[in-house]
């Protein structure tokens, strides 16, 4: 069994999508992995080949204003363009959201649910993850403890709903749900901890914190 | 005023009163997640390609509307890179709105939301996420949703008035 894991993020590293998609992986050591990255709007054309030789694909990205990323909607796109049509790759998503409910991811998956009918494939469901502001950044604790532990579980269960379906992949389709997770850190100080973060980042690019809610004009800055 | 945001090189329709039309007009970078336009130059994207001040004419409109082709019920990749890029509307900070997570408000305008889709084959599936997103949109750019509109083809936007 193939599984693709496509990192959706702008950013080639450092992105909380990428950490999505390392904390997946662990969970399907038994499937070969092949990593592809669209950080940009266009697809190679060996990508496409790697795609459809797949059995899994999925697909992980930032949730940009309740929807897919532009770069990775134009690949979609793309993508529609080369697909072999009823194909029974089944495509997965995982929606990091930088608003500490999951559920506010649920437009971007079902764009991408959308996509599939359009391209051929089959929806398999996904995940999406509230909270995921700081995932990149947040140290790996153990397994089963600390603030990513309702993620790696969501996770482990998408895992295993993609084996399965592989190995139950001509019987009768089950229905594919999402799930919506949050991390495991109040929502009170996951606002307070955000807070925080911008005015570090203002003042580190030379700013002071008030500039924050700065309005500028189009003619200056 | 108006801000229309299309994905169509030949917009045809007309509009009423005072507006301002952002079109494709050479290229367009993607968003690249630096967040440069909540905490480097708070209120403006850091890409200068012609398309870096969307937060602001947000700011000077009563209504947006965009005009686009429907891409699996979202807006299409221009409008949707157009829409990306201008987070700056909105202010990094959180506020909580009918229980859910939301950004602040940067301005006081309250925006008018519209869409007016256009293609082919849209599906049921894809117009009722198209509806769920303007609404997802409008909750975050705490404003409300007007209209939203179907079409078969773009040349059907032809003797419109918006």
């Amino acid at each position: 069994m193939k599984t693709v894991l496509i990192n959706g993020s702008p950013k080639v590293k450092g992105s909380a999508s990428g950490t999505l998609l390392e904390d997946l992986k662990a969970y399907l050591s038994e499937t070969e992995i092949v990593e592809i990255g669209f950080h940009a709007g266009a697809v190679a054309k060996e990508t496409t080949e790697i795609l459809n030789q797949a059995d899994a694909l999925v697909f992980a990205f930032p949730l940009y204003v309740d929807g897919i990323p532009g770069h990775l909607l134009s690949c979609l796109e793309e993508l529609e363009k080369t697909s072999c049509k009823n194909s029974s790759i089944r495509v997965y998503g995982i929606v990091n959201c930088g608003f500490y409910e999951g559920i506010q991811a649920e437009t971007a998956l079902q764009v991408l649910k959308n996509w599939c009918e359009k391209a051929g494939y089959v929806w398999g469901g996904g995940v999406g993850v509230g909270g995921g502001g700081g995932l990149a950044q947040m140290p790996k604790t153990k397994s089963g403890h600390g603030p990513r532990e309702p993620i790696e579980r969501a996770l482990k269960a998408l895992a295993e709903t993609i084996c399965m379906s592989h190995v139950q992949k001509d019987q009768h389709q089950q229905t594919a749900e999402n799930q919506y997770v949050s991390v495991a850190f109040p929502r009170f100080l996951y606002k307070l901890a955000a807070q925080m973060g911008w005015r570090q980042m203002m003042k580190a690019n030379g700013g002071r914190a008030r500039d924050l809610g700065r309005r500028p004009e189009e003619s200056k800055d | 005023m108006k801000l229309i945001i299309t994905d169509l090189e030949d917009f045809k329709a007309s509009v009423e009163g005072d507006h301002k039309i952002i079109q494709p007009q050479g290229n367009i970078q993607n968003c690249i997640g630096c967040f440069g336009c909540w905490a480097r130059t708070p209120g403006r994207c850091v890409i200068h390609d012609g398309y870096e001040n969307t937060g602001i004419d947000m700011s000077k409109c009563t209504e947006l509307i965009f005009v686009s082709r429907c891409c699996y019920g979202s807006v299409s990749p221009f409008v949707k890179t157009v829409q990306d890029r201008a987070i700056s509307y909105i202010h990094p900070d959180f506020v909580m709105r009918r229980g859910e997570m939301h950004h602040k408000r940067r301005y006081d305008n309250v925006i008018l939301l519209s869409a007016y889709y256009y293609g082919e084959n849209i599906t049921d599936a894809e117009k009722e996420t198209a509806r769920k997103i303007l609404e997802a949109n409008a909750d975050n750019y705490d404003g409300s949703v007007k209209d939203i509109y179907f079409y078969k083809s773009a040349e059907e936007l032809e003797g419109l008035l918006i």
